[in-house]
């Protein structure tokens, strides 16, 4: 049986993972996500949409109201498989009186790498991230981007199956973010799942294969970048002459004139040809047609517009499920 | 490896604060001033000869004893190490163990390890009196090594003061670990444990003293009755005290001293009787009882620690 639930494909699986606080204050209303072996998934959405208290959750920090599903193959909760997991937490503070050597071997010690092991892995990963000389230094000496790499390396001290990284690149400089990046592409190379909890779109875009967007407590969507974007493709038609006569016609092909463009909506190519030849049937001269690919903020803005508020979410949550707290305790 | 990596956590944790050297050069400095003291027939040398004192304090009822001398002086340590100075100092010093230990940002990284909540705390508990044990050995090898050497009066129950010391201090410091588990504050985590530790005391007391200064006392039976049952049930922090002193054989020393008058030799006297009916208790019931009420202070910490979200 163990075994068989070892064997999914399956990281992560999340399944109707719930977190009232008190005061029935919802921060995860039944949250779903799936996340699959050797592949980098980022989580993102705005600021208070439960993506921190999501991964404290994954790593047993703070105990769900509800959840159900697995990491790696066994169930949420389950002590054992912590130590195959790296975590870096957001805000982490370090114990300013350990020199960095001395913290990555405390951490892993914890994490039951055995003494050999411990030595070897922080002398790589220091080395790996840049902190080579830093080795023997007090933490108290390190500067923000330093601490943060620090952190990255204490989480691959255990050579995790599954990394979870809650704001990595916080504090970092752009040639750092680059080195992070990179970090993570490697990882998944050699197979390792990695869970990322960023607010920078841009890094996630850059690097993920799968992303969640959280909002409200809730995934809004969740899937590869192409999926997430496939139905959000917009055409730009820049012209010269003068479109406004053709306002409305434009507006039966769902397109619309903002001011020497036209902005059609969804990837039809053949409703940009329609479009071409009402332009061109009225002399305008087409300048150039550019299709126009949303990016993750886009998507991430048009999630959080698409969702309740959470007030109202919140009076409507409460009135299918009063409090889900006392409908299942989860113990770990 | 879990275990050990979270004691010696706690003590680099706790090397690292000035209040360790502090407690570590008081404890030197006790020791050096010892050595300065040197005892012959009605004198007493001060810096190797620098200055004598001449004095009959010590004659009248024995004639003058080097031991007695250090079994007053052992008896002095423990009521300020014990007593006093030591657990207040020992108290400040680990007050802010656990709140460190669960600040927001570092309790993460170590709740997410292979390793049930119930150990973690405990590792932490065990850190913190480790902090205590050495600050102790120190203190007490260095005055066994000058009261030995220096007077030649050796006296080897006064070791057990290092493991009594320890016990002591754990009596309270399960106190400061469960406010701030609560609380997260150190401040509230010296108050708390400090207000627990003045109740003990007074407790304790109450009890020996309300008898001998109302003689109607035993008479009220809810109040004597409430205050034994509550000493029973609280820890024994003054009976430690005298535990220690009876084992490092410094307890009774007091009815050696002179006295110079009746009323003196009377005062004396009763110090001693009151001493000795504490000395009769078991010192299983003592540390027995302590460590119950202990028990179940961690226990209600540890369980507090496991179901709380960071």
């Amino acid at each position: 049986m163990v075994a068989l639930t070892e064997m999914t494909n399956w990281a992560v699986d999340l399944i109707d993972v719930r977190k009232t606080y008190a005061k029935n204050i919802y921060a995860l209303r039944g949250v779903n996500i799936q996340v699959g072996r050797g592949e980098i998934f980022g989580l993102l959405g705005p600021n208070g949409a439960g993506k921190t208290t999501l991964v404290k959750i994954m790593m047993t920090v703070v105990r769900p109201t509800r959840a159900l599903g697995t990491i790696l193959g066994r169930p949420l909760g389950h002590r054992g498989k912590l130590a195959r997991t790296g975590y870096l937490p957001e805000n982490h503070r370090f114990p300013g009186y350990l020199t960095g050597l001395q913290l990555l071997d405390y951490y892993a010690a914890l994490a039951k790498v055995p003494s050999a092991t411990r030595r070897r892995n922080a002398r790589r990963l220091l080395d790996q991230l840049g902190l080579s000389q830093w080795g023997d230094v007090r933490i108290d000496k390190y500067s923000k981007g330093m601490m943060q790499r620090l952190g990255i390396a204490q989480a691959l001290m255990n050579d995790p199956e599954l990394i979870v990284l809650d704001e990595p690149t916080d504090g970092l400089d752009p040639v750092g973010r680059r080195d992070v990046r990179q970090l993570l592409v490697d990882l998944r190379r050699e197979g390792k799942t990695v869970f990322l909890n960023s607010h920078l779109l841009s890094e996630l875009e850059m690097v993920c294969d799968r992303v969640a967007i959280l909002v409200n407590g809730l995934v809004a969507r969740q899937g590869t970048l192409s999926e997430l974007t496939e139905h959000t493709v917009e055409y730009r038609i820049t012209f010269s002459g003068d479109a406004q006569p053709l306002k409305n016609k434009l507006a039966g092909l769902h397109a619309a004139v903002d001011g020497d463009m036209v902005i059609l909506s969804g990837h039809d190519a053949a409703k940009v040809n329609a479009v071409i030849d009402l332009l061109r049937g009225q002399g305008i001269l087409i300048e150039s047609v550019q299709p126009h690919r949303f990016s993750l903020e886009d998507i991430l803005v048009e999630a959080m517009a698409a969702t309740v508020p959470q007030h109202q979410s919140r009076d409507r949550q409460g009135a299918d499920y009063p409090n889900p707290e006392r409908k299942r305790r989860v113990r770990w | 490896m879990q275990f050990w990596a979270l004691i010696v956590d706690s003590f680099r944790e706790s090397r690292d604060r000035k209040i360790f050297w502090v407690m570590l050069g008081l404890s030197v400095l006790v020791a050096a001033a010892m050595f300065c003291f040197s005892f012959e027939q009605g004198k007493v040398n001060v810096l190797f000869g620098m200055w004598v004192i001449e004095t009959d304090y010590f004659t009248g009822i024995t004639g003058i004893k080097t031991d007695v001398i250090a079994a007053l002086v052992v008896d002095g340590i423990m009521d300020t190490a014990l007593g006093g100075m030591g657990v207040l100092l020992s108290i400040i010093a680990t007050a802010s163990f656990f709140p460190t230990f669960l600040d927001r940002g570092a309790i993460d990284v170590v709740l997410c390890k292979p390793m049930p909540r119930w150990k973690l705390f405990l590792g932490r508990y065990v850190g913190g009196m480790v902090f205590i044990g050495v600050q102790a050995t120190i203190f007490v090898v260095l005055t066994f090594l000058v009261v030995g050497l220096r007077w030649g009066v050796w006296l080897p129950g006064y070791l057990l003061a290092i493991p009594l010391v320890v016990l002591l201090f754990s009596y309270l410091y399960c106190i400061s670990a469960l406010v701030a588990v609560v609380t997260r504050s150190t401040i509230a985590a010296v108050l708390l444990t400090m207000l627990a530790w003045m109740a003990f005391t007074g407790i304790q007391a109450v009890d020996d003293l309300f008898p001998v200064m109302f003689p109607g006392w035993q008479e009220n039976k809810l109040m004597y009755e409430g205050v034994r049952t509550a000493r029973w049930i609280v820890p024994k922090t003054q009976d430690i005290t005298y535990l220690a002193k009876k084992w490092s054989r410094a307890a009774n020393a007091s009815v050696l001293m002179n006295a110079d008058n009746d009323d003196e030799r009377e005062m004396i006297e009763h110090a001693s009787k009151i001493e000795r009916e504490r000395l009769a208790i078991s010192p299983l019931a003592i540390i027995g009882s302590s460590l119950l009420f202990e028990a179940v202070i961690v226990l209600f910490a540890m369980w507090r620690f496991a179901r709380t979200d960071y």
